[in-house]
């Protein structure tokens, strides 16, 4: 494996959803600069890794359907990718990115060893494979949150962040799978496979935004195997 | 299919009617103004006002749409029943709306006088249209996408939210009519913002027609809410002119009944517009006439 990027998946990533003015530029400059390190390591496959209703790959030219958010837009007819793919997708056109990519789905009720264990085929799907992880923290974090306050989001989200920063991965994989989605912690399956793709070693890792500007815990990280 | 008359309490409007509903929050903490009616002397003053400004609606609600603290079922009752009954008894012909999504909270505002049961979640308790039967009252079939009483929408996304609101509030008018509710006394309200972002409500707002040809008179409730605040940048307090053009223009693509804080500039607006397409003539029209 060559590396790994983090990254969050709401739908205000996407500049066509957020209307005139701009909004998170310091979010959408770190999503940025984390798949520009992730491509600058000439990777001869990107693996985008997002949660969806179900574990499965889908073709690698479909992308978000834009007119399921924002009706006025276009939409992008059948066999749209799921939310967290998409803007993976989006987020390697942005940078240019024209290889090849696999959008691989983990299911959202996925066990953490299901997700393990896809990881590890990925990670063994060649040395220079790239992983872009799309998976967000809780949306419970304050009450003006989508899902409203919900104390034990900051001890969660504070969990993933630590794990992350000490490049812990394994500790992803004792995350509570009941407790993720009472917090509405869309994440969860994707960061446990990204903990299955990058045994120990722990990695080297470098967090480049960590923040919950409107509730939601939205974490852009790179990682890189020892 | 043609629109028809409305059965509100006694009364029977004609499609042509444009009616105003005016809120009246038996909470502390709705997100307009929070608490301004809390106080029940402050809340008769606010019907009285309402009143004498046009209201054809009184719609008397007792937990805010927002997440926040639990409101009981014996709260909510306590909070808009008795209410209910000194406004039925202040005035005996003015449509009394309870603003709920529980059936025993309905029961027992219909009990003391409510004409219509305001259920914007949905019909997530599928027993409020039992008692709308029960009680000879009108029902609102709202659209909330699915999500329960007091949440927000997350990264809500829709094929064609339209035709969802469409398809959702047409099978809940069905099922109450199935439960004995009177046809004429159902409306369906597509509930801006309830399981939706500003670009959903935006474009519900743009293809109101589609709802209001399936001949079920049409509520909107569009009062300073956050797809106005998000589509003008605006505050809380200055969302009032792009309500009002919300306003005009479902009106004139068949809206029936306005959920409102602002009656009087509500009352303005919607006399406007019945001048503008025909319904009304002018109150008086002299000029270049003499």
């Amino acid at each position: 494996m060559a590396a790994a990027a983090l990254c969050p998946s709401p739908p205000l990533l996407c500049p066509q959803l957020t209307g005139r003015r701009p909004v998170l530029p310091e979010l959408r400059a770190a999503c940025a600069e984390v798949v520009g390190r992730l491509l600058g390591d000439d990777p001869e496959l990107v693996v985008i890794v997002g949660p969806a209703a179900a574990t499965g790959t889908w073709d690698p030219g479909s992308r978000l359907d834009l007119s399921a958010f924002a009706p006025a837009i276009p939409g992008a007819g059948t066999g749209a990718a799921p939310l967290a793919l998409g803007l993976g997708a989006m987020l390697l056109d942005q940078a240019g990115y024209g290889g090849p990519r696999r959008l691989q789905a983990i299911g959202q009720d996925e066990p953490a060893s299901a997700c393990a264990k896809l990881g590890a085929e990925l990670a063994g799907s060649g040395a220079r494979t790239a992983l872009l992880v799309m998976g967000d923290g809780s949306a419970r974090r304050t009450s003006k949150a989508p899902g409203y306050l919900d104390p034990r989001a900051a001890g969660f989200d504070a969990a993933v962040e630590r794990a992350i920063r000490a490049g812990d991965l394994a500790a992803l994989l004792e995350l509570d799978q009941a407790l993720a989605r009472d917090l509405m912690a869309t994440g969860r399956p994707a960061w446990q496979v990204l903990a299955g793709a990058m045994p120990a070693p722990a990695p080297a890792t470098e967090v480049l935004y960590c923040d919950d500007p409107f509730g939601v815990a939205y974490l852009v990280a790179h990682l890189r195997p020892r | 299919m043609t629109a028809r008359v409305l059965r509100l309490g006694r009364h029977a409007f004609e499609p042509d009617r444009l009616l105003v509903m005016a809120i009246v929050n038996r909470t502390p903490d709705s997100f307009y103004q929070p608490g301004v009616t809390w106080d029940p002397a402050a809340a008769m003053e606010r019907v009285h006002v309402v009143v004498a400004e046009g209201a054809d609606i009184v719609d008397i609600g007792g937990v805010p749409a927002r997440p926040g603290d639990e409101v009981e079922v014996s709260e909510e009752i306590r909070r808009t029943v008795p209410f209910i009954a000194a406004v039925r008894d202040a005035y005996p012909d003015l449509v009394i709306s309870a603003d709920t999504w529980r059936h025993e909270v309905a029961r027992e505002a219909c009990g003391a006088g409510a004409d219509l049961i305001n259920d914007t979640w949905g019909g997530w308790d599928a027993r409020l249209a039992e008692v709308a039967a029960e009680f000879g009252a009108g029902l609102v079939c709202s659209h909330a996408g699915g999500l329960p009483p007091r949440t927000r929408p997350f990264r809500v996304a829709y094929a064609d939210v339209v035709d969802d609101v469409r398809r959702g509030t047409l099978a809940l008018a069905d099922r109450a009519v199935q439960a004995g509710v009177e046809a004429a006394r159902i409306l369906i309200d597509p509930a801006h913002d309830f399981g939706k972002n500003t670009w959903h409500s935006l474009e519900i707002t743009r293809r109101l027609a589609e709802l209001t040809a399936t001949g079920w008179p049409v509520l909107v409730s569009l009062s300073n809410k956050d797809f106005v605040g998000e589509a003008l940048d605006a505050p809380l307090d200055e969302r009032v002119a792009g309500t009002l053009a919300a306003t005009a223009v479902s009106a004139w693509l068949g809206a029936r009944v306005f959920r409102v804080h602002q009656v009087r500039e509500t009352r303005h607006v919607l006399s406007m517009v019945s001048a503008i397409r025909g319904d009304t003539p002018p109150a008086l029209a002299v000029r270049g006439l003499a």
